[in-house]
């Protein structure tokens, strides 16, 4: 380990190590050119009417930073500010791609691009995690979330983007078929290994399907659910089993077996590059619906965001949350359940993915409702929900003392939600937000643990 | 009548209507031609034609999202907003010959002066909203609050009589540019006014279509 303190860019974290950074070479050039083919239609289809509307629309009313995680938490600190945020790209845009700023700089707001600017907003666009909170209050509906979104791809273009999501991230994905790197053998293993957990905790085996042509569903999880939330995996087994459904799981050996497509946080290229990966898999596999596992953003990429990107008979096959079917076969009483089993006091946590961006707020109420007696409101709640502050890679993202930041900013208000319902259980349906949990629990010292839907539903099953 | 009147009030009026009309359209029918971009909805949102009209008309009319999330910013936004729909409608009820048009624009006037009085106030001793603003800001607001001023102070939006004969004889481009000699300022400031809003975010009431039905409410219906 080197001892030498990282250079200072924006503020005291680095989530850009120097090496990605390249924070003394010349690069405003490549980034200009870059940024201009952000703004042509052609080069920039996927996002080019939100983004140029909210570079050229905002009426600076501060409306954004009323509800803004980061800037609240953080006792509205000047730079945190979402519109301080955005108008560092914002500056940029004027002076080199619009008249009034090329001729009036001073009067509009522009502002040359330096090498020292370039650093800080590399980092700044790493402190919003585009929980589109602010989105959502917006008078004229502006987003800053798309706006960082974008400053994130454009340094991407330009070879800049955190290793954890692209090196070790959708690089790693695309090859390995998951992010966490789990060949085919170690994730049979792994498989048997559930297999023999369930049958441990419960007192009965079931088989859980690998690789199976032809099933009506496949569920892919989060891969890192398998590492880090397997209760959530072992329950969902345990729901489809109860359930009697023609379902599967995939190894690598069929192509891509992890849900996640961190191209999402960070780069159209590479969210391109793993959806089709994902539609190959499904395809190949021959399955009907393709069951997505408790994973914010997988859920909104493949729900959404493929829609218009994948011309529909070229993936011939319905895309459908966990969290849908547990609904329906609980209602339509397919799984019985019994909530004594679950006794503590369960408050639930709107992942801004499935929530606010994937319109998911009845099905997991109804879920919890059905399974556990004493279910608890946070508030805010649904498309209101304050982000964990695990999302748009946060929860993988921790050098450069960014643990802390996501402690102290996000952390610091959900801990404060969470303690006031007096909860033993937060429940959720996204793995960044249990890797968020599992560490705002441990660091704010909440009496309480994090549990996954499926693993409470699985829980009060009755056989 | 020298070349500067009959060029204000004469010529001008029809430039910048023209600059006003095909301004914004281009904007319009530019953002309409924009590719699809990916979906990118926030939930919940209004689904039917009629639920999404209840909620713009509700937010065009109540500025809602201010009111529930940025309360300080709200009266003086909304006392401007009002000022320029009243403005409106006093140009409509003006033009059908109704004699309380002068009470409209008066109020209207009075609003808009008043709204963008306290909005320059409140951008100017705000901190936080002072370090999100740029000269252009204040400049627009002054813009606006020099418009009513000048409406208010000479007259023009209370002689009803003599500014509908010369709106009627613009619109039937007989342009009797001799009887508006005593508005020329306000009527200069109205055309510059309308020449300058394409051109900026002060078309948000344009771009505030896109963003909210093309974007936030999405296509999935």
């Amino acid at each position: 380990m080197s001892a030498v303190a990282v250079q200072k860019v924006f503020d005291e974290y680095r989530v850009l190590s120097d090496e990605v950074l390249k924070p003394g070479e010349p690069r405003v050039e490549k980034f200009l050119r870059a940024m201009r083919k952000s703004l042509q239609q052609k080069e920039n289809w996927t996002f080019w009417l939100p983004y140029t509307l909210s570079l050229d629309t905002c009426m600076k009313c501060g409306t954004c930073a009323e509800v803004c995680p980061v800037y609240q938490a953080t006792g509205r600190k000047e730079i945190y500010h979402p519109v301080y945020r955005t108008d560092m790209l914002r500056k940029i845009y004027k002076r080199y791609f619009t008249l009034p700023g090329k001729l009036f700089p001073w009067l509009v707001g522009a502002e040359d691009l330096t090498e020292e600017k370039l650093n800080a907003l590399a980092e700044n666009v790493y402190r919003c995690t585009i929980c589109r909170r602010c989105s959502y209050v917006c008078p004229v509906a502006i987003d800053n979330g798309v706006i960082v979104r974008e400053a994130r791809k454009i340094f991407d273009a330009i070879g800049i983007a955190p290793d954890e999501l692209k090196k070790k991230g959708t690089r790693l994905q695309l090859q390995a078929g998951n992010a966490t790197g789990m060949p085919a053998v170690a994730f049979l293993d792994m498989v048997e290994f559930l297999e023999d957990e369930i049958e441990e905790t419960r007192g009965y085996r079931i088989k859980i399907p690998v690789d199976k042509e032809g099933a009506e569903f496949l569920l892919m999880h989060n891969a890192g659910d398998y590492l880090a939330f397997a209760e959530t995996v072992m329950g969902a087994a345990e729901v489809m089993h109860a359930a009697g459904v023609d379902w599967t799981l995939n190894s690598p050996n069929t192509g891509i077996n992890d849900a996640v497509n961190y191209g999402v946080f960070y780069s159209d290229v590479e969210f391109s590059a793993v959806i089709k990966a994902h539609v190959e898999t499904a395809r190949k596999l021959g399955i009907k619906k393709l069951v997505v596992g408790e994973c914010g953003h997988a859920f909104e990429a493949l729900k959404y965001l493929i829609l218009r990107l994948i011309p529909p008979e070229e993936r011939p096959f319905e895309v459908i949350s966990i969290l849908e079917l547990e609904d329906r076969w609980i209602r339509e009483g397919r799984i019985k359940v019994d909530p004594q089993k679950n006794p503590e006091p369960v408050t639930f946590h709107d992942s801004c993915k499935l929530g606010r961006l994937g319109g998911m707020f009845e099905e997991p109420r109804r879920i919890l409702k059905a399974c556990c007696p004493d279910f608890r409101e946070m508030t805010p709640n649904r498309e209101m929900s304050l982000c964990c502050g695990g999302g748009s890679g946060f929860a993988i993202m921790e050098k450069g003392g960014f643990l802390k930041f996501r402690m102290e900013t996000y952390g610091r208000l959900k801990a404060g939600q969470l303690k006031a319902t007096g909860a033993k259980v937060v429940a959720c349906a996204c793995s960044n937000c249990k890797a968020q949990f599992r560490e705002i629990i441990n660091y704010h010292k909440l009496p309480m643990r994090y549990a996954g839907v499926s693993e409470l539903l699985a829980n009060a099953l009755v056989r | 009548m020298d070349f500067g009147h009959y060029l204000i009030a004469g010529v001008m009026p029809y430039v910048a209507v023209a600059f006003f009309v095909f301004g914004l359209g281009y904007r319009i029918v530019y953002w309409s031609k924009a590719p699809m971009h990916l979906h990118w909805e926030l939930f919940p949102y209004p689904h039917t034609m009629l639920e999404q009209l209840k909620e713009m008309i509700t937010e065009v009319l109540t500025l809602h999202s201010l009111y529930r999330f940025n309360r300080k910013h709200w009266l003086p936004s909304l006392m401007m907003h009002w000022g320029f729909y009243l403005l409106v409608g006093w140009l409509v009820v003006l033009l059908l010959g109704f004699s309380f048009a002068a009470y409209v624009g008066t109020t209207g006037g009075v609003l808009v002066l008043a709204g963008s009085f306290s909005l320059f106030l409140l951008r100017l001793l705000d901190a936080e909203v002072r370090k999100i603003s740029a000269p252009v800001e204040y400049i627009n607001l002054i813009f606006v609050f020099t418009l009513a001023s000048s409406g208010l102070f000479s007259g023009f939006l209370g002689d009803i009589q003599l500014v509908r004969s010369y709106f009627l004889s613009l619109l039937t481009f007989k342009p009797d540019a001799s009887i508006a000699a005593d508005y020329l300022i306000p009527l200069l400031l109205f055309e510059l006014f309308l020449i300058y809003i394409p051109f900026t975010r002060m078309a948000h009431f344009a771009a505030k279509f896109f963003t909210y039905h093309k974007i936030k409410w999405g296509e999935l219906h």
